[in-house]
C-alpha cells in the first residue's frame, strides 16, 4: 500500500509550477488530488490528466483565492463532493514587483490577499474537513521573507506573514491533530520566475547556488511530500528551506560543487 | 447593455478612469491602467462573461477596441 493511499489533498495553484510538481508527487504516493487553478483551465485539466495516469483521482476546481467568496465556494464544493480532506497545500501566489515608492494600497491588498490571507481562510476551512484524520497543512513560502530582492517587497512581506501564520496555526491546530509547516525555496525554475528575472540571471543564480544548480519544483515537492507523511510527525510550525545551501553560505558559488571551492 | 459597455464599465471601475477616456482607440497606457489594473480587469471580464482570456492573447491587445473584439468573439462562442 502506498504512503498516502485513500487520502485526499487540495493544492492551490496546482495547474503548473511548484503546485503541479507537488500534486504529481503526492499522487505518486497514492493520494487523490484536487487541482485548484485561477485562470488557465486547459493547463489545470492537463495536470489533472497527468495525475489520473498515476492511478489516482483528480478533480479540478477554479477559484481565485484572493476572493473570499470564491474560497468559500471552493470549500463548499469539497465539503459536498467529498466531506473530508487530509492534506492542504497553500501554494497559489501572485505578486506585484515594484520599488517601494511605487507600491499602492491596491498592489499591497492584491498580493497579501492571495498570498497570506488565503492561507488563513483556507486553513480554517480545511481544518473542519480534517477532523479525526491527522491532517497535514503545508504552505509554500520564499526566501524573500527573510532576504531582500529588488522589487520583491510585497511578496516578501506576504511570505513573512505566511511563515508567522504557520507557527501560530501549528500550535493552535495541535488539539485537532493537524500538523502545519512551510517550505521556503530560493528562486525556483518555473514559468513564474521568468516574469521576475531574465534568462542570463537564471544562469547566474544556478552558478551562485553552492550545490551548482537551481532549485526545481520537484525539489520543493519532495519536501512537501515528507511533511505530508508521518515521518515528520514531530516537526511543527517550521519553515524548511530548500535552496541548495544559498542562504547559509551566500558568499560561496556553485564552484564548490565542482570541487574548486 | 452591450458587451462593449459592460467591458468599459469594468475597466472604468478598476482603473479609476472616466468612461469618456475609454474609447475603442485608447491604449491601456492612455487609460493610465497599470499591469495590476489590466490583470484585475481581465479577471473581472472573465468572470462576468464566463470566458477565458489567455495572457498571450491579452498581450496582443493594442487598444480597448481589440480587448472588446476578443471578448465579443469569446462570449459569442458561449452563446
Amino acid at each position: 500500500m502506498k504512503a498516502l493511499e485513500g487520502k485526499l489533498a487540495l493544492i492551490t495553484g496546482s495547474g503548473r509550477g511548484i503546485g503541479k510538481a507537488t500534486a504529481l508527487r503526492l499522487a505518486s504516493d497514492g493520494c487523490d488530488i484536487i487541482v485548484n487553478y485561477f485562470r488557465r483551465r486547459e493547463t489545470a485539466e492537463q495536470t489533472a490528466e497527468e495525475i489520473r495516469r498515476l492511478g489516482v483521482n483528480a478533480t479540478v476546481i477554479k477559484a481565485n483565492v484572493g476572493d473570499v467568496a470564491k474560497i468559500e465556494e471552493m470549500f463548499d464544493t469539497i465539503a459536498e463532493s467529498f466531506g473530508y480532506l487530509d492534506i492542504f497545500v497553500s501554494n497559489a501566489a501572485s505578486g506585484v514587483g515594484r520599488p517601494i515608492m511605487d507600491i499602492d494600497a491596491k498592489a499591497w491588498d492584491w498580493t497579501i490577499d492571495i498570498n497570506a490571507r488565503a492561507f488563513l481562510l483556507c486553513a480554517q476551512r480545511a481544518a473542519t474537513l480534517m477532523e479525526g484524520r491527522n491532517g497535514k497543512i503545508v504552505a509554500i513560502s520564499s526566501l524573500g521573507s527573510t532576504f531582500v530582492w529588488p522589487t520583491y517587497t510585497i511578496v516578501g512581506v506576504s511570505k513573512a506573514a505566511v511563515e508567522a501564520l504557520t507557527r501560530y496555526l501549528a500550535i493552535e491546530f495541535i488539539p485537532r491533530g493537524i500538523s502545519v509547516n512551510a517550505v521556503s525555496a530560493s528562486a525556483v525554475e518555473t514559468e513564474a520566475l521568468k516574469f521576475y528575472i531574465k534568462e542570463g540571471l537564471m544562469k547566474e543564480t544556478s552558478q551562485l547556488t553552492p550545490v551548482g544548480r537551481m532549485v526545481t519544483p520537484q525539489d520543493v515537492a519532495n519536501v512537501v511530500a515528507w511533511l505530508c507523511s508521518d515521518q515528520s510527525y514531530m516537526v511543527r510550525g517550521q519553515t524548511i528551506v530548500v535552496d541548495g545551501g544559498t542562504s547559509v553560505s551566500p558568499w560561496l558559488s556553485g564552484d564548490v560543487a565542482k570541487g574548486d571551492g | 447593455m452591450s458587451v462593449e459597455e459592460q467591458v468599459r464599465d469594468i475597466v472604468s471601475r478598476i482603473a479609476h478612469v472616466d468612461k469618456s477616456i475609454i474609447t475603442r482607440e485608447a491604449t491601456f497606457k492612455e487609460m493610465k491602467a497599470d499591469s495590476l489594473d489590466i490583470v484585475q480587469a481581465l479577471v473581472a471580464v472573465e468572470e462576468t462573461f464566463d470566458i477565458e482570456i489567455p495572457d498571450e492573447e491579452a498581450q496582443k491587445f493594442r487598444n480597448f477596441g481589440d480587448f472588446v473584439d476578443f471578448v465579443e468573439k469569446e462570449a459569442a462562442k458561449k452563446g
